[in-house]
């Protein structure tokens, strides 16, 4: 078990690597939402995420990795190395569900532009 | 399986956690400066539909962009770069072929930092370097008129702007002259505490201290430790309850003035360096401020640049709040170093929210409002980001900025408008490439058909400034079919 566990976290990290979290509409074309959740999440991403991941990529902190969401929910709300934790005093329940939303959505928008 | 998801999730915070701490750090201006500056417009991405040409190339440290009233551009060149490099500031109308003619040249009191044209006469915010600043009148035939002076300018940031307002004055934004109220260490590094040992930050209103002291070896090397307050010289201690006196002129300010000049009134106040004043369609007046750095006596950690709608009379948190939060909150303790304690005794209230957040370190400076549905984005702000300064001004690990965003100042939605066209961020000179280098102001021309980026040029932190002269470039944006 313990053997699989390290073998998905490194999974996980060499995804992290080969992908390219930047978004960026010059570059991958305009980013629509969706639905509402989409739209609040994009909202709260540029509030609470942004400052720290630009656009997704690194920058006073690293890209943001393309893991499974109950590890971004993990991460937001114990906060893990530099990252400040996020309780539910600051990021209700909802916030962090339209954050999702909005990060598997821009991981699915397809480039457009090279 | 829970023991699945612990281990990785374990093993994930072991990886993250010793991220920042291990990894050095990777800011813009972290590589040697190229041989030559690069110009290729097809290196800038913009979203569809749009293209951009260079207009004028082999300016040294530009600024500003304004238009005459037959909407020719003139760019103001600084005169001044961080890394100490004093040049002649200079106000040059740009010719149709890209040439440059010089209208006006200014003393050795750069920087300047912003022009703006109305009823047939430039307006300049002069950074004052060495003798403090001033906001200067300019005739098309380059008579030099100073409408304000003695202005608290000779420290770390400078008198910024300006912008004409709704009411016909001109505002003009004023910076501190530290990072976080207390002289330090790093002033001398940036340069004027060598200079000016004296200065410090002013206050525009009176100011309680809670008594709080930094110490540090002085910067002479000479081995004596002093210990400094806030709001007080290099070496000189505060005490609980001292009261420091408010006074306008101060650092950290927005004032105006009328355009025949006068004295300043004070707008708002607590600003770190607000850097870019752009009133909006509906005459609301904006100010985007760069927030605090990780370096100094007073460091702060991860304090976002941010937008902010100006109500007259306010206190917008400086030197004890970022973002509209108190530094107190664990997320602006740097890493390894203590937690950020308070300054003021009380503060003057409760400072508002900002309509938008940028990266840490991306330096959002000069902005303007769309205004033509023909370029598109109406009412949204277009914003230029000089680009981290890292590692002075704190560790980052990537560049943070080096492009043009553009905000919804209803949402605080921030998107790319012009970015370099590679898989990573960075300025051209750090991606081999020729297109962004650091943008610093934006200017639409007066039918707001076009866009105008500013870019300062190359400037390296290896670890100290060293910006290169000839290397700026004067930028234009259009929608396709528009021009």
């Amino acid at each position: 078990m313990k053997r699989l566990a390290w073998l998905l976290t490194a999974a996980a990290v060499l995804a992290a690597a080969c992908a390219t979290p930047r978004h960026s509409e010059p570059r991958t074309g305009p980013f629509r939402p969706a639905n509402a959740a989409e739209e609040r999440g994009e909202i709260v991403f540029s509030n609470y995420c942004s400052k720290c991941h630009d656009s997704g990529h690194s920058g006073l902190a690293p890209g943001i990795l393309p893991v499974p969401d109950a590890l971004i929910r993990f991460q937001v709300r114990h906060g893990l190395g530099v990252m400040p934790a996020f309780g539910e005093d600051r990021l209700s329940p909802a916030q962090l569900d339209d954050l999702l939303a909005y990060l598997n959505a821009i991981r699915a928008h397809p480039p457009t532009v090279s | 399986m829970p023991l699945v998801r612990t281990c990785i999730a374990a093993a994930i915070a072991l990886t993250l956690a010793g991220c920042y701490v291990v990894r050095p750090s990777s800011g813009g201006g972290q590589v040697p400066p190229p041989a030559a500056r690069m110009v290729q417009p097809a290196d800038v991405a913009l979203p569809a539909g749009y293209r951009i040409e260079a207009v004028a190339t082999g300016l040294t440290f530009p600024t500003g962009v304004a238009f005459d009233a037959s909407g020719r551009p003139y760019v103001v060149e600084s005169g001044y770069s961080y890394g100490e490099v004093f040049t002649t500031p200079r106000l040059l109308r740009v010719e149709a072929d890209g040439r440059t003619s010089v209208v006006a040249t200014g003393a050795r009191n750069g920087p300047w930092t912003g022009v703006v044209f109305r009823d047939g006469n430039f307006y300049v915010a002069e950074g004052g370097e060495t003798e403090g600043g001033r906001i200067l009148r300019i005739s098309p035939d380059g008579h030099i008129t100073s409408l304000v002076s003695g202005l608290p300018s000779i420290g770390d940031h400078h008198t910024n702007g300006p912008a004409i307002g709704a009411d016909g004055m001109l505002y003009f934004g004023q910076g501190t002259a530290t990072n976080s109220g207390v002289v330090g260490n790093d002033n001398a590094q940036f340069g004027w505490l060598k200079r000016h040992p004296d200065f410090h930050d002013i206050p525009c209103r009176d100011v309680a201290l809670t008594g709080r002291n930094f110490e540090a070896p002085h910067w002479n090397g000479s081995g004596t430790i002093v210990s400094t307050g806030a709001y007080l010289p290099y070496g000189t201690p505060s005490t609980a309850g001292q009261v420091i006196p408010g006074k306008v002129p101060c650092s950290g300010a927005v004032m105006r003035v009328p355009l025949t000049g006068g004295t300043p009134e004070l707008v708002a106040w607590g600003f770190r360096n607000p850097f870019g004043l752009a009133v909006a369609p509906d005459g609301q007046l904006y100010v985007a401020e760069n927030s605090y750095d990780d370096r100094g006596s007073r460091p702060v950690w991860g304090s976002a640049d941010v937008l902010w709608r100006v109500k007259p009379g306010a206190w917008y948190g400086w030197p004890d709040y970022a973002e509209g939060f108190p530094l107190t909150r664990p997320d602006f303790k740097p890493p390894g170093k203590a937690p950020v304690q308070a300054l003021l005794q009380t503060p003057p209230e409760t400072p508002p929210r900002p309509v938008a957040r940028f990266p840490v370190h991306s330096s959002a400076d000069g902005f303007d409002f769309s205004r033509n549905p023909v370029f598109g984005n109406v009412g949204e702000a277009f914003v230029a980001e000089f680009g981290d300064q890292a590692p002075t001004t704190g560790k980052v690990l990537g560049p943070v900025g080096f492009k043009v965003v553009r905000v919804n100042v209803d949402n605080g939605v921030v998107e790319d408008f012009a970015v370099n066209r590679s898989p990573n961020n960075g300025p051209a000179s750090k991606l081999g490439t020729g297109g962004l280098e650091r943008p610093v102001a934006v200017r639409f021309d007066p039918e707001g058909r076009a866009l105008y980026v500013v870019d300062f040029g190359v400037l390296s932190q290896l670890p100290d400034a060293k910006p290169e002269q000839g290397t700026g470039v004067l930028w234009r944006i259009v929608r396709q079919g528009a021009s």
